[in-house]
């Protein structure tokens, strides 16, 4: 009973990690109809910029805003360099996804050179252990929890209750109708690109700490458990994705107590092709993956 | 030793044209963006090399593995291209069936992400991350694996098998199936509209390209006598899709042009940048890296400024067909 009571407390810290980056690259999805299968790359550049900031001695959450700037950065210039004038070519969906993982590719392989092939740690003061109801979590554990939930809230509250969200959610209706509306779509886009950036970035690093190393390697990894969070919930939803988050995390996490820590991965893999069977526009979203491309 | 290195590249650019010719017809022809083509070659060289190989007691607690049946030769090839067959059957009635055509890519993506993890994992099935060794190929024993006739004889193998496959895939365009498949292709909702059933369609020639993978891998495992993960990542699927994306998308010529440009040219070209300039050499993971830059900077440039490729797929025009004046004059007359 101890192991899975421990296991449910890596299951909040999984949650957490997973919350954070899959909602930023369904949003990137919903708004900018754009698969960016570079997203878990970017994630470990941003993972670096804050391993060489927090290298430099400066603390690990200091080094996560770092991290946020230059993944909101990144994410930005990806977008307009690259996504956007092939999506302004009439490059089909398919040709998109292509570009995005060829640009993982040559992400990949620029930090490569720069970091090494070995594995890289956060030097990270865990603080004191707390202990709830049999839970154990350090303090550096409840604070990812506590970001990744005040993060799931502001961005709850931008999409909900500000103009900015509400052009948000125009924009990933219809960007035609959003623009005769008088929305400015391209400057809304390029905030989305921003703002989700930041989110990868941030994700980028907490995904290290929850991980204890991580390596260049690892962004596939990370991208594995992205999708399948995301397409749980209905790709495009933000609600959803941290819906998927919440069964993919524990889920996992269950199972590598029940299983092997090794396997995880592969049960996210089992629940995607499930949902893929039986529910492929995902839990919350009403077309998703069944609606024709285009 | 050059004759060694000759045949070596002979090999590499027979199995590559195969792999390319097969992943063309998926993904230049039909349109399935086939993210985990290089599973399918895997399969095909785990079979072929366990069906060629010795039980592995025969290697003391050098390696485990399932299965080894000491087969003779083209019982191993055969084998690998049906594995690779097999394999087609549930990951396309998964994939296939339902999805939209972006969702096909990532959960392909997906697919070979973690079937690679999941072999490097659990070892007793496929002796995980350190792969499976001493691969018997073809006649091994009774020619000298090492001579330099060995070396063109696996040559002489091959051939056929492009030959094959060559023969196979161009029938297969040309054909009143193919025009289907390219119909799928252009409008999936017009081509159903007059009849053709896309799920058929996309099953038939995920399997015929599962098969024609599975081959390429039994054939490349037989040479180089070694399969591990790290040979099948998944990037080396992109590199495939480089070459096809590059040689031209639809035509089996340019499938073997980017086969020959990307995978075997490419790659020899890069051998010839020196280890050293001057005083300074560069990092050794550095050029490596740079290969891999540049095989996304040819995605990208190709996809930017030349999507139909180094050679355009021919647009099929039917001489029996009537002319839009001729048919005009059919309705008046």
């Amino acid at each position: 009973m101890e192991l899975y009571i421990a296991a449910l407390g890596f299951g909040l810290i999984s949650v957490s990690v997973i919350a954070i980056a899959s909602v930023g690259f369904t949003m990137q999805f919903g708004i900018t109809n754009m698969i960016n299968l570079a997203y878990g790359q970017v994630m470990i550049v941003c993972a670096y910029v804050a391993f060489y900031v927090n290298q430099a001695g400066v603390s690990v959450w200091a080094a996560m805003i770092a991290a946020a700037l230059a993944g909101a950065v990144l994410s930005f210039l990806l977008n307009r360099f690259l996504y956007a004038p092939f999506q302004r070519k009439g490059t089909n969906l398919i040709g998109m996804v292509i570009v995005s993982l060829a640009a993982s590719l040559i992400l990949a392989n620029i930090l490569l050179p720069i970091v090494g092939y070995g594995s890289s740690s956060y030097e990270v003061d865990q603080g004191p252990l707390v202990l709830w109801n049999g839970l154990v979590l350090t303090t550096a554990q409840i604070a990812i929890i506590v970001v990744a939930v005040l993060l799931m809230l502001a961005i709850h509250g931008l999409l909900r209750y500000t103009r900015l969200g509400k052009a948000m959610r125009a924009t990933a209706a219809n960007p035609t109708l959003a623009r005769n509306c008088g929305i400015p779509t391209q400057h809304v886009i390029d905030v989305v690109w921003l703002l989700t950036g930041a989110l990868c970035g941030v994700a980028g690093v907490v995904a290290g700490m929850n991980s204890e190393n991580f390596a260049v390697a690892s962004g596939a990894g990370y991208l594995i458990t992205i999708i399948a969070a995301a397409v749980l919930g209905g790709a495009g939803q933000p609600y959803g994705a941290m819906i998927g988050a919440v069964i993919i995390g524990m889920v996992t996490e269950l199972s590598a107590a029940v299983i092997a820590p090794e396997y995880k991965e592969v049960v996210a893999f089992a629940i995607l092709v499930f949902v893929m069977v039986l529910r492929p526009q995902g839990l919350l979203a009403k077309r998703g993956a069944l609606a024709a491309a285009g | 030793m050059n004759s060694y290195y000759a045949a070596t590249l002979l090999v590499y650019a027979a199995v590559d044209i195969i792999a390319c010719l097969a992943l063309n017809l998926q993904f230049g022809v039909s349109g399935i963006v086939n993210f985990s083509f290089i599973v399918f070659q895997a399969v095909g060289a785990y079979t072929a090399a366990v069906l060629s190989m010795p039980p592995d007691t025969a290697y003391g607690h050098f390696q485990v593995y399932v299965g080894g049946f000491q087969l003779p030769f083209p019982i191993p090839w055969i084998g690998g291209a049906l594995a690779g067959g097999l394999l087609a059957i549930p990951v396309g009635l998964v994939v296939l069936r339902k999805l939209r055509t972006d969702y096909q890519a990532i959960s392909l993506l997906v697919l070979s992400v973690i079937a690679n993890s999941v072999i490097t994992n659990v070892r007793p099935f496929l002796n995980g991350a350190a792969g499976i060794a001493q691969v018997p190929g073809p006649f091994s024993d009774q020619i000298d694996p090492l001579s330099d006739t060995y070396q063109f004889f696996y040559v002489a193998l091959t051939v056929p098998c492009v030959l094959l496959v060559w023969l196979v895939a161009s029938r297969i365009v040309n054909s009143p199936f193919g025009r289907s498949l390219r119909a799928m292709r252009e409008h999936e909702l017009a081509a159903t509209a007059i009849g053709k059933n896309p799920v058929q369609l996309k099953m038939t020639i995920f399997i015929v390209g599962g098969v024609i993978a599975g081959l390429s891998g039994a054939i490349l495992v037989g040479y180089i006598a070694v399969w591990a993960p790290s040979v099948w990542l998944y990037p080396e699927t992109i590199i495939l899709f480089a070459a096809v994306i590059v040689g031209g998308r639809g035509n089996n010529v340019g499938a073997i042009l980017g086969a020959l440009l990307v995978p075997v040219g490419f790659f020899e070209v890069t051998r010839l940048i020196p280890q050293k300039i001057g005083d300074w050499a560069p990092p050794p993971n550095l050029i490596p890296a740079m290969e891999w830059v540049a095989i996304g900077l040819l995605i990208i440039g190709f996809l930017w400024f030349r999507p139909e490729g180094v050679r355009p797929e021919p647009r099929r025009v039917f001489e029996g067909a009537p002319l839009r004046e001729d048919m005009s004059n059919a309705g008046s007359s």
